[in-house]
């Protein structure tokens, strides 16, 4: 299976790539749900230690997927300590950085939302990584999902990297017309104004066109349609879905209690 | 200025491995055409020229400055780039100030930018539009614009990446000018191009690629008449080649002139008969 433009898929031979895309959905929002829901500061890093990174390991796409949860998260997470852990209205203070002091209650609450905020992002790369858009977008349809939702879905996961490879190849003409991008963080971030006029106007351009292309190959047709793409199933696996499935409706449900009871 | 590509490889970050030892040497002055079919690596090549890829192994120059050591602004003094999607490219209100914006890039006064952008967009033929939003224009229009804005910087090398991709004959020949006044002027033209008769016509030294590495490198006529070698890389010889070949002409014209002149040669001794 080799890997499709502008999207992360990471192609691999692993049990993982193997399922169907909506167990993996399953999986994955099992773990998100897991990760948001269960109560405490730590049992959402449990959540992540024990669920989502034994099935990026189980997948084969350990070594890039740590550094790209981290790359993606790190900026979030630091920025999420700093502003809550020294600027949280009264409080505790735990250490002291000449007028400013870091916060207990602050940092409490970002240990929380950092790692709300880490689930989220390594499940999203979790599925992006280990399902194609086009057989997630054919489970969804065949399900029930109305094409051009699914579509949207669909769009939503390669928007990052067609925007990313958008993005570089305008700040490489900038480069090649003499534009410094290399140097320190004031360099680089005056380096980005001149992207986002070309980015912002190339999407649009982008859309539309891809609206057109999608029209003009009977998208909006009613009907069934014919894809080319296998996927396979098995009734385990339905089976595994819908305990997947209870289970999160079961913990939502016992959280909600427990909101209720307090 | 000389550009040395020296053992050259290159694998992007994938492990697609795009450039396979190329070795180039491109005297200051010359006009070469880079040709191939897709994923040839002619984009990887050119990209190096102007450091917006390091090699994996081997090292470039350009002049006396290694590639690897400079940053790309850096390199932009030395090498202008005209990239094959406009939409990339531009990025000001106005043709005017998108012209200018790489001489600004380049540290000259405004005055001095102002009037490199009057006269590149003269040399593109569209000055009477430099107050004009880029994206009012056509997209051949843009592209010019995008020339224009590489041509104002004024610098020892240009490339150009599929110039002549969208533009009817009047576009095709205005960029040939363009590429004529940059060959009088000593200034060194590289082109990546699908175009084999604007290549023959233009260019007098031929780069062939495939598979990441050079197939063949030489004089156009050389080149360009080698039907079973461009094959393997999917380019047909330019037509007029291709005619002289079926008529069993021994040479190998790159212009009309050079077609008459070696069609005239060999029924002479016909008509003498």
């Amino acid at each position: 299976m080799s890997s499709t433009p502008f999207s992360l898929y990471i192609p691999r031979d692993s049990g993982m790539h193997r399922l169907h895309p909506l167990t993996k959905l399953a999986l994955v929002g099992f773990a998100l749900i897991l990760g948001l829901f269960l109560p405490g500061d730590w049992l959402t890093y449990l959540a992540f230690v024990l669920v989502i990174l034994p099935l990026a390991a189980w997948a084969g796409i350990l070594p890039r997927f740590l550094p790209a949860v981290l790359k993606t998260a790190l900026p979030i997470v630091v920025s999420l300590f700093l502003v809550q852990g020294l600027f949280w209205p009264g409080g505790t203070p735990i250490f002291h950085l000449g007028p400013l002091s870091l916060k207990q209650e602050g940092v409490t609450f970002a240990i929380r939302s950092a790692g709300r905020f880490i689930m989220v992002i390594s499940s999203f790369l979790l599925l992006t990584f280990t399902t194609r858009p086009d057989g997630l977008m054919l489970a969804l349809s065949r399900h029930g999902v109305p094409n051009s939702i699914a579509y949207v879905m669909l769009a939503t996961l390669q928007i990052v990297p067609r925007f990313q490879a958008k993005a570089n190849t305008i700040l490489d003409a900038q480069r090649s017309r003499g534009l410094e991008t290399e140097g320190n963080l004031f360099i680089r971030l005056r380096a980005l104004f001149p992207l986002i006029q070309p980015l912002l106007l190339g999407s649009i351009v982008d859309i539309e066109e891809r609206a057109i292309a999608l029209e003009v190959r009977a998208f909006g047709r009613a009907g069934p349609k014919t894809s080319l793409l296998m996927l396979h199933d098995t009734p385990a696996q339905r089976v595994v879905r819908w305990l997947l499935l209870l289970a999160s409706l079961a913990i939502i449900g016992w959280r909600v209690y427990l909101g209720l009871a307090a | 200025m000389n550009l040395d590509v020296e053992e050259v490889s290159f694998t992007y970050p994938g492990g697609v491995e795009a450039l396979r030892d190329v070795s180039l040497t491109i005297a200051a002055g010359e006009a070469v055409a880079i040709i191939g079919e897709n994923g040839a690596g002619k984009t990887t090549l050119v990209k190096h020229l102007n450091g917006l890829l390091k090699p994996t192994h081997g090292r470039v120059t350009i002049g006396d400055w290694d590639t690897r050591e400079h940053s790309v602004a850096r390199m932009a003094a030395r090498v202008g780039f005209v990239f094959q999607n406009p939409d990339d490219q531009i990025v000001e209100q106005t043709v005017g100030d998108e012209v200018a914006f790489g001489p600004r890039r380049l540290g000259r006064a405004a005055p001095d930018a102002l009037a490199d952008a009057t006269a590149a967009l003269e040399q593109v033929e569209l000055a009477a539009e430099s107050k004009t939003h880029p994206y009012d224009l056509t997209t051949p229009q843009r592209k010019l614009v995008t020339l224009a804005s590489v041509l104002a910087m004024h610098t020892p090398v240009v490339i150009f990446d599929e110039p002549t991709m969208g533009q009817d004959a009047r576009g095709v020949a205005l960029i040939g000018r363009i590429i004529e006044t940059l060959k009088a002027e000593q200034r060194t033209v590289i082109i990546i191009t699908h175009d084999i008769d604007f290549c023959a016509t233009h260019f007098e030294r031929v780069v062939a690629m495939a598979n990441g590495r050079v197939l063949a490198d030489g004089p156009a006529g050389r080149v360009l008449a080698r039907a079973d070698l461009l094959a393997t890389t999917n380019v047909e010889p330019p037509q007029l080649i291709r005619l002289a070949q079926a008529l069993g002409l021994a040479a190998a014209p790159l212009s009309v002139d050079e077609f008459i002149r070696a069609w005239t040669r060999r029924n002479e001794p016909d008509r003498r008969a």
